[in-house]
């Protein structure tokens, strides 16, 4: 899987590559408009992460030209601006997904991962950890074969920390998916603990307690091998 | 303008007036008639003399109460945000005008003063967001290590928490000058209820794990003309609030009553100066994690559209009012 970065700040456009590179993707760089114009049109790419503030112009154009040249790529825009009109402005251009800055990095891979799992047409909507299965279209997880029972919202944090697997996921970037930007945390975290709390019950009677770990003080962990 | 042309008039005709008494009595010309004519001319010039003063003077002190009216108007009309001083037309009375001028040198100062603090907590809470992420980004990376001992990841765990609470400090103070500069300029016709719903709908995991129970009390529909963003941050504030700050066990009320929101909560006693709460980093909570942003959150949006807002408190319940 390849991977272009535009992005002009260094120290961001670094740690992107590096927590995308460990993650298994092949990772190339861009700082400026020309420098991604020429790369884009040089090199083929399964994904591009687009930052829309770029010197030499504005990533919205490259999102234009990717669209009409190599409709299969996913593309990302992240960016400072987050006014809905943004949003809509760079989603018409033909952006798969905007992230507004700053982000965790987990929820970056997160969408990344569901971008390229739309664009390669996955038909099989199923994430197979062996003896734990997630559908997702009928939003169904199946543990050791049977159905589990759970609610809307252990579902999602199972779906997002399964999306991040063998990665530590703060419980910050969990209540920031879960809620949105203006959810503090005293209440939120107390909220997450119970909810992994449960969710880990469920997996465990169905033999699955050891795909979440909690890391004390930090988050949680799927682990999958 | 009008009363010294009353003036003018009024002296005119009172010349007119004397002088045709003085060719009245200089046509009878005997010796008495002399004397007594020359007693009473001086008797009219003084009570003519004595009037005009009175009457000068008192167009006079009415002139300066208009213009120090003027004055004060402006001094009342005056917002940080948007006055712009406007020149005071200049007459006459020196005091005044030296004062006018002073208050608008005053003026000017002190909203170039306040400009100049607001753009800067609009500079530095942007300029802080980009090391923010990185840092933040960072220690995401680092806890990724497998090599981490327990230790280490605490005192990491101890670091993202910190870094976590700056920089949702910094997004409030971000969204809190945004507010002031105006950028949430749309307008629209909000359901108040609607946005209430939803904003239940998305903490109501919060509230069920908290065990807290809902009272809703609605009236008619409310619909309000503002930004419906805003009407979302405003709504999720105060019922945010109503959460954390909740007894255990404890219940929420929500009531809607023409144009007025009101949402009451049981919760511990206040410790600070009620008015104070809506100051920014005030707060009286143990919550560590409250930034205590929250409420000049709330203030701020109910400025901006001149909403009424109190706080109440009566036996350990604490009630938040928007007045639309």
């Amino acid at each position: 899987m390849k991977i272009l970065i535009i992005e002009d700040e260094e120290d961001l456009q670094k740690l992107m590559q590096r927590y995308l590179k460990k993650e298994g993707y092949l990772c190339e760089s861009a700082f400026t408009f020309n420098e991604g114009y020429k790369r884009l049109n040089n090199y083929q790419y399964d994904c591009v992460i687009v930052d829309l503030n770029l010197p030499g112009g504005s990533g919205l154009n490259l999102v234009k030209i990717l669209r009409q040249e190599s409709p299969e790529t996913g593309v990302i825009i992240i960016s400072a601006k987050d006014t809905t009109d943004d949003r809509i402005l760079g989603l018409n251009q033909g952006a798969d997904d905007y992230l507004t800055k700053p982000f965790n990095l987990s929820e970056l891979n997160a969408r990344i991962n569901a971008v390229l799992r739309r664009k390669l047409n996955i038909t099989s909507k199923e994430m197979d950890f062996g003896r734990l299965k997630i559908k997702l279209d009928s939003r169904e997880v199946l543990a050791s074969g049977q159905p589990l029972k759970l609610t809307k919202k252990e579902y999602d944090i199972l779906l997002y920390l399964a999306r991040n697997k063998n990665r530590v996921v703060t419980k910050d970037a969990i209540a920031e998916y879960l809620w949105g930007d203006y959810m503090d945390d005293a209440v939120s975290f107390d909220f997450i603990y119970a909810h992994v709390k449960n969710l880990r019950k469920k997996l465990a009677e169905h033999d699955c307690g050891d795909y979440l770990t909690t890391i004390y003080g930090i988050g949680y962990k799927f682990i999958s091998s | 303008m009008k009363t010294s042309k009353l003036y003018h008039a009024f002296s005119i005709a009172g010349l007119v007036l004397s002088c045709l008494a003085l060719i009245w009595f200089l046509t009878k010309n005997t010796e008495a008639n002399q004397l007594r004519l020359g007693l009473l001319t001086m008797l009219c010039t003084a009570i003519a003399v004595w009037l005009g003063v009175r009457f000068f003077y008192q167009l006079q002190m009415q002139n300066i109460r208009q213009k120090l009216y003027q004055t004060f108007q402006t001094l009342e009309s005056f917002d940080t945000d948007e006055f712009t001083a406007s020149p005071v037309e200049k007459r006459a009375f020196k005091t005044i005008n030296e004062l006018n001028d002073y208050l608008q040198d005053l003026i000017r100062r002190l909203q170039e003063h306040y400009q100049a603090n607001k753009q800067f907590t609009a500079n530095a809470a942007h300029e802080l967001q980009t090391p923010l992420a990185i840092i933040k980004g960072n220690i995401e990376l680092l806890i990724q290590s497998p090599r981490l001992g327990k230790k280490e990841m605490e005192a990491l765990g101890i670091i993202l928490n910190n870094t976590n609470r700056l920089a949702r400090l910094n997004a409030a103070l971000i969204l809190l000058s945004k507010i002031q500069n105006k950028r949430f300029s749309d307008l629209e016709k909000v359901d108040i209820i609607k946005v209430v719903e939803e904003v239940l709908e998305n903490f109501k995991d919060l509230i069920q794990v908290q065990e807290l129970e809902i009272q809703k009390k609605y009236a008619p529909p409310l619909t309000v003309n503002m930004s419906a963003t805003l009407a979302e941050i405003l709504v999720a504030n105060l019922i945010q609030n109503a959460i954390r700050h909740n007894t255990e066990k404890g219940w929420i009320k929500i009531e809607i009553q023409q144009r007025t929101l009101r949402i009451s909560n049981p919760g511990k006693f206040l410790e600070v100066e009620p008015a104070s709460l809506f100051k920014r980093f005030k707060r009286d909570t143990d919550i560590e994690e409250s930034l205590g942003l929250g409420l000049s959150i709330v203030k701020r949006i109910c400025d901006q559209y001149q909403h009424g807002l109190r706080y109440l408190h009566e036996k350990g319940i604490h009630t938040l009012e928007v007045n639309f």
